[in-house]
């Protein structure tokens, strides 16, 4: 990691006598993309909002470009250099996209070409639209578009992706590659398990306020995602209880049966019990993913809203 | 100058609202040539014996109020509801340029609305006035004030429809009691007394003196009484304008 661009330490938020962030700690370098992960009221927003300087710590140490954001005037010369958006961004509603995008570029010193950055986000059909007619992902899109309206050296991201259609999903994470390309560090919050373990070098998983781990993708996959699988497709009842002869660890997920899977042996020995008893299912590998490593660390799973279940 | 930049977008996203283009322009236009042609007709004197003049700088006056008062305080609810002022917080624009930029804006207007009805006055009515820099002065000040008591209701009152609410009940009685509508001298003693020390009775007499009845000496008085009542909700309105979240 190259030198810290955001250093987090210790960081504490409380609201009366509820904790929202108990002690978290962690730095992001230079052209680093940094995932916070974790599910709806875990901490990821308070975080950002403290350090994008919108919101007041209680305690600990948080700094962007060696600047404490809250502090009035030094905070205001690295608002400069960043780029955010907020969740749930809204604008000017009777303001065109290209007004508003004008209007942000305005409180910037050095802002970039507006039509540009319009170009870059796919919002030429919408440019003459009024905000308050725009959906919901288009509403996203000139959020994105506002946090790069200044070119900024790191640019803060809350859930970019929520509400968006899988095709503006993917030309987001484009925008967002194409920062990180370009030198930029980006700190991104989602519950989107792909979304993270796609975009980010390193991922912090928060739950109830504690960031319980920390570390690259690959890295956390390996040491806490578990062994591959082996999935058999409907095998039901019978697939199950004749690998439940040889395997201890073969369970059932619906009427997939589920083997953890070791070497190619136990895939031989398996698939000899099958035939033996004229068994017959599909039979699909399995690879673990960031959803193991986080339910692992958080003892629960995350619907697409990125509520707990 | 960022002032400019929030200037602009401020206006313009107000000129589109047609609601608010109706509660600033419209419906005081509309109500003054109500006023105004009953106190034009021959038999019925004008209020205090100014005719249409005394509509002009009154209702001139109310609305440079509810502009603040109902429509400064919705819009900035609404924009701190929407998360837009979050996202300035999160900017370099400093909070006194976004306050400065749509007091300004405030005040712009409230000088075409002065414009319009001054035309209206003497066109239709015959109205004459005496446009002189005490009624510049305290429209620009009434601007300021009732901005500044907009931006105090819009930082201490969290939600919209709630701070709507209490707007347009700071706002009415304060026109039905401040002579807008009649001299506050045709009111019984207690109300007289309330109307004392309402903001907006200054600003209208204010107005009506140094626009219509030229008395510059009583118009000074009200000058400095609604000039202390700006600065006063100015800084209330900054100090609750909040740039951060607790």
């Amino acid at each position: 990691m190259g030198a810290p661009v955001v250093r987090v330490e210790g960081l504490v938020k409380r609201y009366g006598g509820a904790t929202a962030l108990d002690g978290v700690s962690f730095e992001v370098g230079k052209g680093e993309v940094f995932g916070l992960l974790g599910p709806n009221g875990a901490g990821k927003t308070t975080t950002v909002e403290i350090l994008e300087g919108v919101r007041a710590k209680t305690a600990g140490v948080a700094t962007v470009l060696g600047e404490d954001p809250s502090d009035l005037k030094r905070g205001r010369s690295v608002k400069r250099k960043m780029g955010v958006l907020p969740q749930d961004f809204s604008a000017f509603a009777r303001l065109t996209v290209r007004e508003n995008l004008e209007f942000f570029a305005g409180i910037y010193d050095s802002p970039v070409n507006v039509p540009e950055l319009i170009g870059l986000l796919k919002l030429e059909e919408d440019s003459q639209k009024r905000f308050a007619l725009l959906s919901g992902g288009s509403k996203q899109r000139v959020g994105v578009a506002a946090a790069l309206v200044n070119d900024p050296e790191i640019v803060f991201l809350d859930e970019p992706t929520i509400g968006l259609d899988p095709e503006a999903r993917r030309a987001t994470w484009k925008v967002i590659s194409d920062l990180k390309d370009r030198g930029k560090t980006v700190v991104l919050t989602t519950h989107y398990m792909d979304e993270a373990e796609k975009l980010s070098d390193r991922i912090g998983i928060l739950v109830k306020g504690k960031l319980a781990v920390l570390g690259s993708p690959a890295e956390l996959i390996g040491r806490f995602g578990g062994s591959k699988t082996i999935v058999f497709k409907n095998g039901g009842d019978a697939v199950f209880g004749t690998l439940r002869r040889f395997f201890d660890g073969a369970t059932m997920e619906g009427q997939d049966v589920v083997l953890p899977f070791e070497n190619l042996r136990d895939l031989d020995v398996a698939m000899g019990a099958l035939v033996g008893r004229g068994l017959d299912s599909d039979v699909a590998l399995r690879q673990p993913t960031l959803e193991e490593v986080f339910l692992r660390f958080a003892g629960f799973r995350m619907t697409e809203s990125g509520d707990a279940v | 100058m960022k002032l400019v930049v929030v200037f602009k977008a401020v206006t313009r996203n107000w000129l589109r609202s047609r609601s608010g283009l109706f509660f600033s322009f419209l419906f005081p236009v509309l109500l003054l040539l109500l006023l105004a042609s009953v106190s034009s007709t021959p038999g019925v004197p004008g209020p205090a014996g100014l005719g249409a003049g005394y509509y002009v700088a009154s209702v001139t006056a109310a609305f440079v109020m509810t502009n603040g008062v109902i429509g400064l305080t919705n819009v900035g609810s609404e924009l701190r509801r929407n998360g837009v002022l979050k996202r300035l917080s999160a900017s370099p624009l400093p909070k006194f340029e976004w306050l400065l930029g749509n007091i300004l804006s405030q005040a712009v207007l409230a000088l075409i609305l002065a414009g319009v009805m001054l035309a209206l006055g003497a066109v239709l009515f015959r109205a004459e006035y005496l446009v002189n820099f005490f009624s510049i002065a305290i429209l620009v000040m009434g601007t300021l004030l009732f901005s500044g008591l907009g931006m105090t209701l819009a930082g201490v009152i969290k939600d919209p429809e709630t701070a709507s609410g209490v707007g347009n009940a700071i706002a009415f009685p304060m026109m039905l009691l401040s002579g807008t509508f009649w001299p506050i001298s045709a009111m019984p003693a207690y109300l007289q007394s309330v109307a004392a020390v309402l903001p907006l009775t200054f600003f209208s007499e204010g107005l009506r003196d140094s626009l219509v009845v030229a008395n510059f000496q009583i118009a000074l008085t009200d000058l400095v009484v609604v000039t202390a009542f700006a600065v006063a909700f100015l800084l209330i309105g900054t100090a609750t304008t909040k740039w951060s979240e607790p």
